[in-house]
């Protein structure tokens, strides 16, 4: 249990996604003028995302290294599976509930594309892939429970991010500064801030 | 080389393509949405603004509503008459009759220099934020803020603030949906008919002499109009003339006798200032 605990606070906190790997800058900067917005952005992120890991898994441990296709062959497979899921989902959620699909539906085309989506979906299938190469594999419990660290950790930069910039959006601010200037600025703040959990628990 | 590793490459990804394309068409039937057609026939007509005007959260939503009749035909004012005659051709219903397309009107002519201000202001532009500090910086209440609320919620880009702090409304581009309307806290936008020739700019019912003691160009009552009208057209009511458009020829005597130049004629469709 503990192990999953660490696994998720690594995932979450300290290999933030956004503010420390800085991996899906796209959506970050695009889509967090409004909180609101923002939280339907990471709702799908954290669906598509377990699931698009889920899948990922299955393919790598069953189909790419039995036929010893793996290490080069993972990132198309990978990037065909998310976007057909993310089809299918969008197909799927549309019919279900409509309701559903009108909260989520324009973001759902947004992360077909996502960085972040293929990111968690490789570093589930090869731990520490951005960072250092570790010959280990996740069990599928723990590639679920990273999986949703990652998305969580999405969420939270996201939508702090989104609450900064509406406040900035009043804010009095030099001309040449407003609008993306200030949120790069303040990105790099927030960045740093979350360097701060670095070596937390020894992760 | 190893060209059996090439081969098995293709072979799979081709083969999770072509599975996956499969699954997807198969969803895609099974999980099949009936769409009214109407529905996307609307859309298609509609001005894709997505202004809400209408109500409801885009033209997708106001499309569904008006196949599904919880909304009149009439719903969409942005996109006027003739969306409603198209609307009306799909989902095989009688136009009523045609009325004319109403135009937004900024009725403020207190400009900057015309008007007494209370103070600089110097904050966030934006009228409501302005009115926040000691109700703005004009001296008359009614005025125009001139820090474009307008401007920022018209659809069509037709509002500018000009460079005497006053709204101008491109009648050419407004579709008089009216939402400048809502959004002005002060009131000073109305909805006219197009084919107004004279305005009154002028929004404050104060008396006369309140009136002018901070705007040279307000409306005094002084009924001066009123009394060289030939047909009737306008009348001072609450401290404010008011003009009867259906009445009204354009002759312009009232505009010449008006003492604060208040009232104004503009020649037809022409953006006034």
């Amino acid at each position: 249990m503990g192990r999953y605990f660490l696994l998720f606070l690594a995932a979450f906190l300290i290999n933030n996604i956004l503010l420390i790997r800085f991996i899906a800058l796209c959506p970050f900067f695009g889509v967090s003028s409004k909180v609101e917005t923002s939280i339907g952005m990471s709702m799908a992120v954290i669906f598509v995302m377990a699931m698009a890991t889920m899948v990922c898994w299955l393919v790598w441990n069953f189909l790419l290294i039995p036929l010893k296709l793996g290490e080069f062959l993972y990132i198309p497979a990978f990037i065909l599976i998310i976007a057909a899921l993310v089809q299918f989902v969008e197909i799927v959620i549309r019919k279900v509930s409509p309701a559903l699909f009108r909260a989520m539906g324009i973001y759902l085309p947004l992360i077909t594309t996502n960085c972040a989506v293929l990111a968690a979906a490789t570093e589930s299938v090869k731990p520490g892939f951005f960072k250092l190469n570790i010959q280990y594999g996740y069990a599928i419990p723990e590639a679920l429970v990273y999986t949703l660290g990652v998305a969580v950790g999405f969420t939270l930069a996201i939508v702090m991010f989104a609450a900064i910039r509406e406040r900035m959006e009043v804010a009095p601010i030099p001309g040449p500064l407003k609008g993306y200037p200030s949120a790069f600025i303040m990105a790099g703040l927030a960045s740093l801030a979350f360097m701060g959990f670095a070596g937390l628990f020894g992760l | 080389m190893d060209v059996s590793l090439i081969i098995k490459a293709t072979l799979v990804l081709s083969g999770m393509g072509l599975v996956l394309g499969a699954l997807l068409a198969v969803a895609s039937n099974f999980f099949a949405v009936e769409i009214d057609p109407r529905v996307e026939r609307i859309l298609e007509v509609l001005p894709g603004l997505n202004c809400g005007a209408c109500g409801y959260a885009g033209c997708e939503g106001a499309a569904e509503g008006i196949a599904k009749e919880e909304a009149p035909i009439t719903a969409c004012t942005a996109g006027g008459h003739e969306v409603t005659e198209q609307v009306a051709v799909i989902l095989g219903k009688e136009v009523e009759a045609k009325g004319v397309p109403p135009k937004a009107q900024a009725r403020c002519g207190g400009g900057r220099g015309k008007v007494a201000l209370r103070y600089i202001y110097d904050g966030e532009v934006s009228c409501h934020m302005a009115q926040q500090v000691a109700c703005g910086p004009l001296l008359c209440p009614y005025g125009c803020l001139g820090f474009g609320d307008c401007v920022e919620v018209c659809p069509l880009g037709a509002i500018t603030i000009g460079e005497d702090h006053l709204p101008r409304i491109d009648w050419e581009r407004c579709r008089g949906c009216g939402l400048c309307v809502e959004t002005c806290l002060r009131n000073i936008i109305a909805l006219v008919p197009e084919t107004s020739q004279v305005d009154v700019f002028c929004s404050s019912p104060e008396k006369g002499k309140a009136v002018r003691s901070v705007c040279e160009v307000g409306c005094i009552a002084c009924k001066s109009c009123e009394k060289v009208c030939e047909f009737d057209a306008i009348k001072v009511e609450n401290n404010l003339a008011v003009i009867d458009y259906d009445k009204c020829t354009g002759c312009g005597k009232c505009v010449e006798k008006c003492p604060t130049k208040c009232l104004v004629a503009y020649p037809k469709k022409d953006t006034k200032s």
